[in-house]
């Protein structure tokens, strides 16, 4: 049976995903901040047929990564999901969520990095050897299309654009090193999603990006290792 | 006469812009931590017929960002040259120092971020409108050939890379939203050179990068604002 761990499991994006991959029959390890708190991953819990197991993930306490290394020990990872992530405390479509050339908010710009880019490094490291372990050997970062210099055409999203470029660039470097263990390592922009982050504007519903993530992730081989993905099986430019 | 601030001219890359922008009678603002620990700096200050004002300026210290827009005032800034920046310890040549996989130390990636990063992006947001008031209108930031993904085929140096990708976003955000100011906004690629971050086995000295830059600045205009030039002219891919 398939294994894949995802983090930030609780909602939009990263539940979708779960319940995707749970319906398939894989072995799904869910992370989120509040697993008491996440109503929707206890009610699958209910039905997965212990095929799911949920676990406490912040991160910003990087102690926690390790936990559930302690927790899963050494079995195999066939797909890392990186879903986890953080805009601000203020979402793109609502008032003052443009993050402006001039009205900075520091604090949110550490935090950015620390959840977008820190975070998906740390469990990547923690989690290499499992990953090395398994049958797919697949590490996907959910990133955004935000992340391109290249398509950047309105500017502004100072910290969110600056985070998910970091974790391209993070992810073009695994794609090398981790090359020679035939690790498969990639961003993939999900689409603008009408989840809690991407607002109720956005282009696509989380069904068509969850459905489009899962084919991409299932169609990956060493040649897309390193490039920039999207669910829709189209690639974007740095 | 031209006015340029630059961080980082105590040594390296930073001082060597000031002196070739004192040499072509520039008056040069030059910004670092300890001014009076740096000898060069000092007898430079000697030679510069007034036209070298040393400032102490941390960009890991907003406040001391703040402090000096407040003594500079209202007075143009033709040239604001974010040259402050950090590898990482242990340093780029020395032993351990290329940040392999497995081997992050998450707390020097926050001072890697902040230096090289958010220490810009407060840099360009507090002196925007002395730039604005200025004749040239330049804001440049010292980024790297390592924070181009599409250039990385040897991986590794997460951190550093991590944060040169994101400086590189940060400036192509501020290249669209400064445009209608006349601000020109670049990344600026100054070689691999033999200075205290480059290390010893470098192909390029200082006189050549500065030289190189020092042409790049005389003749940038708005239409190289958001590209991801060289210090010999050429352009890098994202």
């Amino acid at each position: 049976m398939p294994s894949v761990l995802i983090t930030g499991a609780n909602r939009g994006l990263g539940l979708g995903l779960t319940q995707l991959y749970l319906a398939d029959g894989w072995q799904v390890q869910a992370c989120c901040r509040l697993p008491a708190e996440a109503v929707e991953l206890q009610e699958l819990l209910e039905n997965s047929e212990d095929r799911l197991s949920v676990h406490l993930l912040d991160l910003e306490n990087l102690q926690t990564v390790e936990a559930i290394k302690d927790t899963i020990g050494d079995n195999p990872i066939d797909v890392l999901l990186n879903v986890a992530g953080y805009y601000g405390p203020t979402i793109i479509s609502e008032p003052g969520g443009l993050q402006i050339f001039g009205t900075t908010d520091y604090g949110v710009f550490e935090k950015t990095f620390h959840v977008n880019v820190i975070g998906p490094m740390k469990v990547c490291e923690t989690f290499v050897e499992n990953v090395a372990g398994s049958d797919q050997k697949k590490m996907v970062t959910i990133s955004s299309i935000a992340g391109s210099i290249g398509e950047n055409k309105s500017g502004k999203l100072y910290p969110y654009r600056a985070s998910k470029v970091a974790v391209n660039a993070i992810m073009k470097s695994m794609s090398i090193e981790l090359r020679d263990r035939e690790i498969i390592a990639a961003p993939l922009h999900p689409g603008w999603v009408r989840t809690d982050m991407g607002g109720p504007l956005a282009d696509i519903d989380a069904a068509t990006s969850v459905s489009g993530i899962k084919n991409v992730i299932e169609g990956m081989t060493m040649a897309h290792s390193g490039r920039y993905l999207v669910y829709d099986g189209s690639e974007l430019p740095w | 006469m031209p006015t340029a601030l630059i961080s980082g001219a105590s040594r390296g890359l930073g001082l060597g812009l000031a002196e070739v922008l004192l040499a072509d009678h520039w008056l040069v603002h030059a910004c670092c931590r300890n001014p009076e620990a740096s000898e060069r700096l000092k007898l430079l200050k000697t030679e510069a017929e007034g036209r070298l004002l040393v400032h102490t300026l941390d960009v890991l210290d907003h406040s001391s960002i703040e402090a000096l827009a407040s003594s500079l005032g209202g007075q143009p800034i033709d040239a604001l040259l974010n040259v402050a920046g950090y590898y990482g310890t242990p340093g780029l040549t020395e032993p351990g120092g290329l940040q392999q996989f497995g081997n992050q130390d998450f707390d020097d990636w926050m001072k890697i971020y902040r230096t090289n990063v958010i220490g810009p992006m407060k840099m360009c947001e507090v002196f925007v409108e002395n730039v604005a008031a200025s004749k040239r209108k330049i804001m440049i930031s010292l980024s790297s050939e390592l924070g181009s993904i599409g250039e990385n085929d040897l991986g590794k140096m997460y951190a550093y890379r991590a944060s040169k990708a994101a400086l590189n976003a940060i400036m192509k955000s501020m290249s669209i939203d400064l445009s209608e100011k006349g601000i020109v906004a670049v990344s600026l690629h100054p070689g691999w050179v033999r200075t205290d971050m480059g290390g010893p086995e470098a192909p390029c000295d200082v006189q050549t990068s500065v030289a190189g830059m020092k042409k790049v600045i005389d003749e940038i205009s708005l239409k190289h604002s958001g590209k991801f030039m060289v210090y010999n002219g050429s352009e890098m891919g994202w």
